[in-house]
Parts: structure tokens; sequence; C-alpha cells
């Protein structure tokens, strides 16, 4: 295998890499209480904006949410549409005006993770590959 | 140069607010919030400054004043699945208008049965336009002011909340939301020191001040479509007081009551916001008045007229980074019956504001109007204008605190 082609496959793997990390898909978790529950693509809005605030199955919705950071950035463009910035105004005028309970806000998905896994009714978001056993990961249908 | 002392007392508190600010920041991601439990604690401090150069406006600032500040200090928890409870207090000092009084602000308790359906009680924050309930927060727009054309900031006392319930929900339909509220109630005590008797006060009718203000009850409604554009919604809004009520001395007779009467004032308003990236639209339509009867017997028999104002604005701001916002918007505001095409009837004003985020606590904002008409102008006691001039520049700037 000569330079050229060793420089070659460098070069792809870096591609390879760049791509999984560019596409690194945020999940959303509950705790494990709250494994069976149901959810759509609407209701997943209404939970995130603070207008579903219990569950189905019983006791108060607890959202965890990442203060910034491109996995917040996506999960809040795809399942609320709105910016971290629109997300935290949303929630400062609710929470600053008798509307809601503001949401529990984390620097790290570590930190956010466990929060959820101890925490009875709580929902939180991460990146696929830092949802492991502690929680449920649900995906919404349709 | 000698300084009046309640600017000394202004100044003291603007150079507090930066000690504050400069405390923050060196911790600014250090979190306010108690942590592990249900009990939320929030608020904000803001101090500013606002230079008016030729008219008093929106209150007493030709020249220059520090007296532009306000707080809010709120407590709230969850008890079970789903009930809240919480208040604020909030103090304001707007010109001569708020003097730094405590004020409850709302205090609310609140049982959501559903997402489609839940009830509020206790002093609620008024649903009016798209931003009625968010008067004072600061901290989720870039303007310093909103637009005056709707959210006229000598009313924010009188429109910022009502003792009463509300219904509301949000139901799935149409590929969209639909967001609803439904509420009655009556607006808290409303002395004559509130910003509202300006209007009574400028009116003329009253020797000196106005004694009393009034409602008997306040009832409306508010309805949000948010469309299946994501970020496009419409909010219709619609409320009233019954008998909104003022009594003083009337000015040609001083030792008789004159006494005015709107059997129903009312609030209509029409908006839109589109929210699109980094980009925030929006414009809302508002008509106000109704009519209203004036009596001082036995000089003055019963006489009566409507009294109509309609608001309009356009705004668009935009978030450059995580440290800049900036915005702008031209608002109309015009009186239905004025009397010739002069200035008096009409108040237009364009506005440009940059926001600057120093952290996620500290935010500072500069903000300049020129604003032509006089129409909602005072000349009172606390807002004099003897002689008002048909241009005015307004500059404001603001520094806010919230956690």
């Amino acid at each position: 295998m000569n330079t050229r082609t060793l420089r070659r496959l460098g070069a792809l793997a870096l591609l390879v890499a760049s791509v999984s990390v560019a596409s690194a898909a945020p999940v959303i978790i509950v705790n494990k209480a709250l494994e069976k529950e149901k959810l759509d693509a609407a209701t997943v809005k209404a939970v995130f904006l603070g207008k579903k605030t219990a569950w189905d199955s019983g006791g108060r919705v607890i959202l965890a949410v990442l203060k910034s950071g491109p996995v917040a950035d996506d999960f809040l463009k795809a399942s609320v549409d709105l910016t971290s910035s629109g997300f935290n105004n949303q929630w400062r005028r609710l929470a600053m005006t008798g509307g809601g309970t503001a949401p529990k806000s984390f620097e790290s998905e570590e930190e956010l993770r466990k929060f959820v896994a101890a925490t009875p009714g709580a929902v939180g978001f991460v990146d696929s590959a830092n949802a492991d056993a502690s929680v449920a990961v649900l995906t919404p249908a349709g | 140069m000698k300084i009046p002392s309640y600017r000394k007392h202004a100044r003291g508190l603007g150079f507090a607010t930066l000690i504050v600010c400069s405390l923050l920041a060196a911790k600014s991601r250090a979190s306010v919030a108690i942590e592990n439990t249900d009990v939320q604690i929030g608020g904000f401090f803001s101090q500013g400054y606002l230079y008016s150069d030729n008219n008093n406006f929106p209150t007493k600032d030709v020249g220059g004043t520090w007296n532009f500040r306000e707080a809010g200090f709120n407590v709230s928890d969850t008890i079970g699945a789903h009930l809240r409870v919480g208040a604020q207090i909030f103090e304001q000092s707007f010109g001569n208008i708020g003097e730094d009084k405590v004020i409850l602000d709302w205090a609310i308790a609140d049982y959501n049965f559903a997402s489609w359906f839940g009830i509020r009680a206790g002093r609620v924050k008024y649903p009016k336009g798209l931003y009625g309930e968010a008067l004072d927060l600061d901290v989720v727009r870039p303007f310093v002011f909103l637009p005056g054309a709707v959210y006229n900031p000598i009313l924010r006392d009188f429109i910022a909340s009502f003792d009463g319930a509300m219904v509301y929900g949000s139901v799935n339909a149409l590929k969209g939301s639909f967001d609803y509220k439904i509420f009655g109630g009556n607006l808290p005590a409303i002395g004559p020191a509130k910003g509202v008797a300006e209007f009574y006060n400028n009116a003329g009718f009253y020797a000196g001040n106005v004694g009393s203000i009034s409602t008997k009850s306040v009832e409306g409604a508010q309805l949000t479509w948010n469309t299946p554009l994501n970020g496009l919604k419409f909010v219709t809004s619609y409320s009233f007081f019954t008998s909104l009520a003022s009594d003083g001395p009337f000015y040609a007779y001083p030792v008789v009551d004159l006494t005015s009467n709107f059997d129903r004032f009312s609030y209509t308003t029409f908006s839109a916001e589109y929210t699109v990236g980094n980009w925030v639209f929006a414009s809302e339509w508002q008509r106000q008045g109704g009519f209203i009867t004036y009596q001082a017997p036995p000089i003055l028999p019963t006489v009566g007229g409507t009294s109509r104002w309609d608001g309009w604005y356009v705004s668009a701001a935009r978030r450059l980074n995580d440290k800049f916002e900036v915005g702008a918007y031209y608002g109309s505001l015009y009186d239905d019956f004025a009397s010739g095409p002069g200035p008096q009837g009409y108040q237009r004003d364009s506005a440009l504001s940059v926001r600057y985020d120093f952290n996620e606590h500290i935010l500072f904002k500069v903000e300049a109007h020129d604003i032509d008409g006089t129409y909602e102008l005072f000349n009172t006691a606390r807002i004099p204008n003897p002689n008002p001039k048909g241009n005015n520049l307004l500059l404001a700037v603001k520094t806010t605190l919230s956690f």
C-alpha cells in the first residue's frame, strides 16, 4: 500500500468520522418506569412546551434538558422547532408568569441521564450513543 | 453640581446592580435555583436610563432619568402530578410612576386535569395579544419597550393581571394545535397613583387629579392557532371591563364630583408571529375603547360619546449569535375620532434595538425611538408637557439580571 493510498484512506476515515459526528441522533430518554408510555410527535411537542404536564400512566412530567450544545440544538429543532434560545425564552415566559414549572437543565449528557434514571416521571434527551440501560429510550410513533 | 436625592438613590441602585452583575458574571454558570426539590425560585432586576430630547415621553424623561427600573421575585411549587402553586412580587419605578412600591404581581393555584383542560385561579396574568402576559420579561426579547401602539408602558399596572380564574387548554387539530384561555374576575385595586390615572388627569375634567378609578368586572378570551407551518401562529384576544368608572372633583366647580363611566371598555387584538430559524417576525392590531358618559349633577347633566383608538405594529428580531440580538419595529397609534389631521391625533414610532447577553443571567440593551405625533403624550403633574413638540427622540439603555 503506497503513501498515496494511505493518504486517501486517512481522508476517507476522517470524512466518515466527521459524517458520523454530524449525524449523531438525539433520542428521548425516560425513567424506566415510563418505558410503556406511548408518544407521538405532537405529544413530544406538548411535553417539551409545557402543555402536557402529567403522564398518561400517572405522575408528573419532569423535564430535563441540556443547557446548550449541538445535541440540544438538533433535538429542539426537530421536536419543537425552536432554537435553544427560543426554547429558553418559551420557558422563561411560562415560569415567570405562573404558566409552568421550568425544566431542570444540565451541563452534560451524563448528568442528565443520571437524573432521568433516578427521577420518576423524568424525560429528557441525549445523543443515542449516550443512552444506556439505566434509562428507557422512547421512539415517537409516526 | 448638586444631585437631587432621588437621583443619588437611583444611581446608588444602578451601581449596586453593576456590582451584583459583576459578581454573577464571575460565576455565570452557577445555578441559582434550588436543586433536588420541587420548589423553583426565579426573578429579575433591571436598571435603565431614559433620555428624551423634546417631550416627556413615555414618562418624565426629558434630559434623562435613572428612574427606570423594575424587579420581580417568584417562588413556585408543584404538588403531585397536577397541582402547581406560585406567586411573584414586583416593583417598578418608571419616571414618577410606580415609585418602587412592591405589589403582588401574580399568585396562582393551577390544576391541570389534562393538556386540553386546566384551571388557574388567584391573581392571574392578563392574556392579551402575543406578549400581554410577559410585559415585564425583558429577557425574552431584544426590545426595551414593547411597541407602544399595542402595549402602552404607562398602562402596565392596569392590564398586567386580574383577580379571578381562567380555564385553559390545548387541543391538536388541523395538523396544528389550538390553545385557548377563557377568564373572568376583576382588576386589582386601581388607585389614582397608577399610570392609568394619567388618561383621566390628561383629559382635564378634574380639579387636580382623578380621585378614584374602579371596575366591576373583567372578562375575556384568547385563542391561539399554532398552524401546521412550524413557527407560525395567529392569536386573537378579546376582553372587556364592565363599569370602568372614575370619580373626582369637577374642574369647573370642585365642590361637586364628576363621574365617568364606560359600561363596557373593550380590547380586541389580532396578532401573528412567525419564528423561523433565528428570526422572529410579529405584527399586531388592536382596537380599544367604548362609550363613555360623564355627569356632575346638578352642574353637568349626563353627556356621552365614543372614545376609541387603534394601534398596530410590525416587528422583526434576529439573534445573530450567542451574544447579540437585534430588533426593529414600526408602530402606529391613532385616535379614531381625532379632531383634525394634526400630530395630536397620532403617534408613529420607529424603534431600533440591540441586545447583548453578557452571560445567561445578565444582558444589556440599547434602543432608539423616533416618534412622530403627540397622541397619548400626557400633560399632567407627573408627566408634564406644556409645550409638546411634534417629533421626539427617545433613547433607552437597560441592563437586566435574571435568574
